[in-house]
């Protein structure tokens, strides 16, 4: 890959205040349609990242009034992940991406002469990736994750936090009694509650979104393109022989940059 | 010092002989039946720690009932050998804890039996899955430690059990004749809440070791020792993700479950 960061990365910083509570936080990622904020001191210099996995926490220990009054009075700067891992802007591209694989980050702080510039993610690299020629490369079947997470329709939404969280999932296909995919919960999904004291008394069905389905004989190229034209994170993989079966598995933009920085891809190359 | 609870008061040596036969007894009957049937509770501390043992009697601490672990898969059969040992099962606890626990009571001798099935579940679970097999006759020692360890109101009873186990037995990485450090802190590693009670309870236990009279300062220093090796271990085991975010949130939310006797 012979990209550099900066070329990849999305330029500037959306960020909070240490001090900012988790409810404002989940306001944030909303609004802005992104899925981690940099916390920054008194200063704005850069102290922590703060992501929706992270804001999780508060759905999945709010188990009663005491745990849930004390989860809405933590502030961004006691929740965030922190010191935040940078790569400086004029690292190749797919060095990021190695690190990230290795090291299990979703996002990394770009750095240009000690200043913090912009943020790459998962996503940034999804974005590159349908920007390439047609690629020879593998189809979805290659790098889905065949195994999945599901539940029925009527799960609990704090089972299903719980469950995410425990199993480092980042999402849960809805099915019904048949096993027919009726939708998706991800992390998005789950932000909306910690705004809305009512969720956890809801089901799956009350949360979840539409599932976006791709054939395992797709191309990597047509899954980052309707990733991105639909602004979503992971693709349900259906059977096209038996569309209304248990799906074969998930492909994720974290499948995707996976196979990137495999060994002996042509990014690497 | 902690609580004086049940568990602390003067027993005399034909009242622990009576509970230290018939807890043999059982696990002899029990390995006959086939049956997995391995002892916890003060009695486990007396039976694997042949050369400190007598320190608990020394230190005031007294059976009061017979405590086993077993598999679910094999309740049926548990029942109907203590049936046939002479206990009466109460059947309700089994249903109210949903095949977790089994209270038996014995007219003849006095003496009740508890038989805690696949885990132990009170401020914390410890799981025993496919751990029993590691030890005989007792649960393996790591178990024993975290039986102790889970305790969020540690008892004096619980400190004196682990003081014995900690001085009678080294850390190592595996189950024989040592308290298996990988067990223990794997299961801390995996559960920010048993992290943060055994993290509270170990220097507790260090602590009060110093106040008792029946411990030489050698014995105290070599506690104290074994507190740290077991405190420098749990830490630098890999934490999952989930302890990793529950830590974040550390003791603004209550991380442990308030425990409800049943006697």
């Amino acid at each position: 890959m012979k990209e550099l960061v900066r070329e990849l990365m999305h330029p500037g910083l959306i960020t909070c205040r240490t001090d900012t509570t988790l409810g404002q936080v989940a306001l944030i990622l909303t609004q802005q349609h992104v899925h981690a904020l940099i916390v920054t001191d008194r200063d704005s210099r850069p102290v922590g990242i703060l992501s929706d996995f992270d804001l999780l926490a508060g759905e999945w220990l709010s188990t009663d009034a005491s745990s849930l009054d004390a989860m809405r009075k933590m502030t961004a700067g006691e929740m965030m992940t922190s010191p935040v891992d940078t790569i400086d802007a004029g690292e190749e591209a797919c060095a990021a991406a190695e690190r990230m694989r290795r090291d299990g980050f979703h996002r990394l702080l770009v750095t240009e002469r000690g200043k913090a510039v912009g943020v790459v993610s998962i996503s940034d690299f999804v974005a590159s990736l349908a920007a390439q020629a047609p690629s020879q490369r593998e189809k979805v079947a290659d790098v889905m994750s065949r195994a999945i997470l599901a539940c029925r329709e009527e799960t609990p939404v704090p089972a299903i936090a719980r469950t995410m969280t425990e199993a480092h999932f980042r999402s849960v296909i809805v099915l019904d009694a048949a096993g027919r995919t009726k939708g998706v919960v991800s992390g998005w999904d789950l932000l909306a509650c910690c705004e809305d004291e009512s969720c956890a008394g809801k089901t799956a069905s009350q949360i979840m979104h539409a599932p976006l389905t791709i054939r395992p004989d797709a191309t990597l190229r047509e899954a980052a393109d309707r990733m991105i034209e639909h602004h979503y994170h992971r693709l349900v993989v259906i059977d096209p022989e038996r569309p209304e079966s248990v799906p074969l598995g998930v492909i994720s933009s974290y499948d995707i940059v996976n196979e990137m920085a495999r060994p002996g891809s042509p990014w690497l190359a | 010092m902690p609580d004086i609870a049940i568990g602390m008061g003067a027993q005399d040596r034909a009242e622990r002989q009576k509970f230290e036969a018939e807890v043999m007894r059982i696990v002899r009957a029990a390995d006959e039946a086939g049956l997995t049937l391995r002892i916890l509770g003060s009695l486990a501390f007396q039976t694997h720690c042949p050369t400190l043992g007598h320190l608990q009697q020394e230190m005031g601490r007294a059976y009061t009932d017979l405590d086993f672990a077993a598999y679910s898969a094999q309740s049926m059969g548990v029942s109907q050998l203590l049936g046939g040992l002479g206990y009466q099962e109460e059947r309700e606890v089994f249903v109210v804890t949903e095949g977790g626990r089994a209270i038996f009571e014995n007219r003849g001798n006095g003496l009740h039996v508890d038989v805690f099935y696949n885990r132990l579940d009170f401020c914390h679970i410890i799981p025993w899955n496919g751990r029993l097999e590691a030890d005989s006759p007792t649960l393996p020692l790591a178990e024993l430690l975290l039986e102790k360890m889970q305790i969020v109101k540690l008892n004096e009873k619980d400190v004196i059990d682990t003081i014995i186990l900690l001085l009678e037995h080294p850390l190592g990485e595996d189950d024989h004749e040592t308290i298996n450090m990988r067990r223990v802190a794997g299961l801390c590693a995996a559960d920010w809440g048993l992290w943060r009670t055994t993290s509270m309870n170990l220097p507790k236990v260090r602590q009060l070791a110093g106040s008792y009279l029946q411990l030489s300062d050698e014995q105290k220093t070599r506690l104290a020792s074994q507190v740290e090796d077991i405190l420098a271990r749990i830490e630098a085991e890999p934490k999952t993700l989930a302890w990793r975010l529950r830590a974040r949130v550390g003791d603004r939310v209550k991380w442990y479950k308030d425990v409800e006797e049943v006697q």
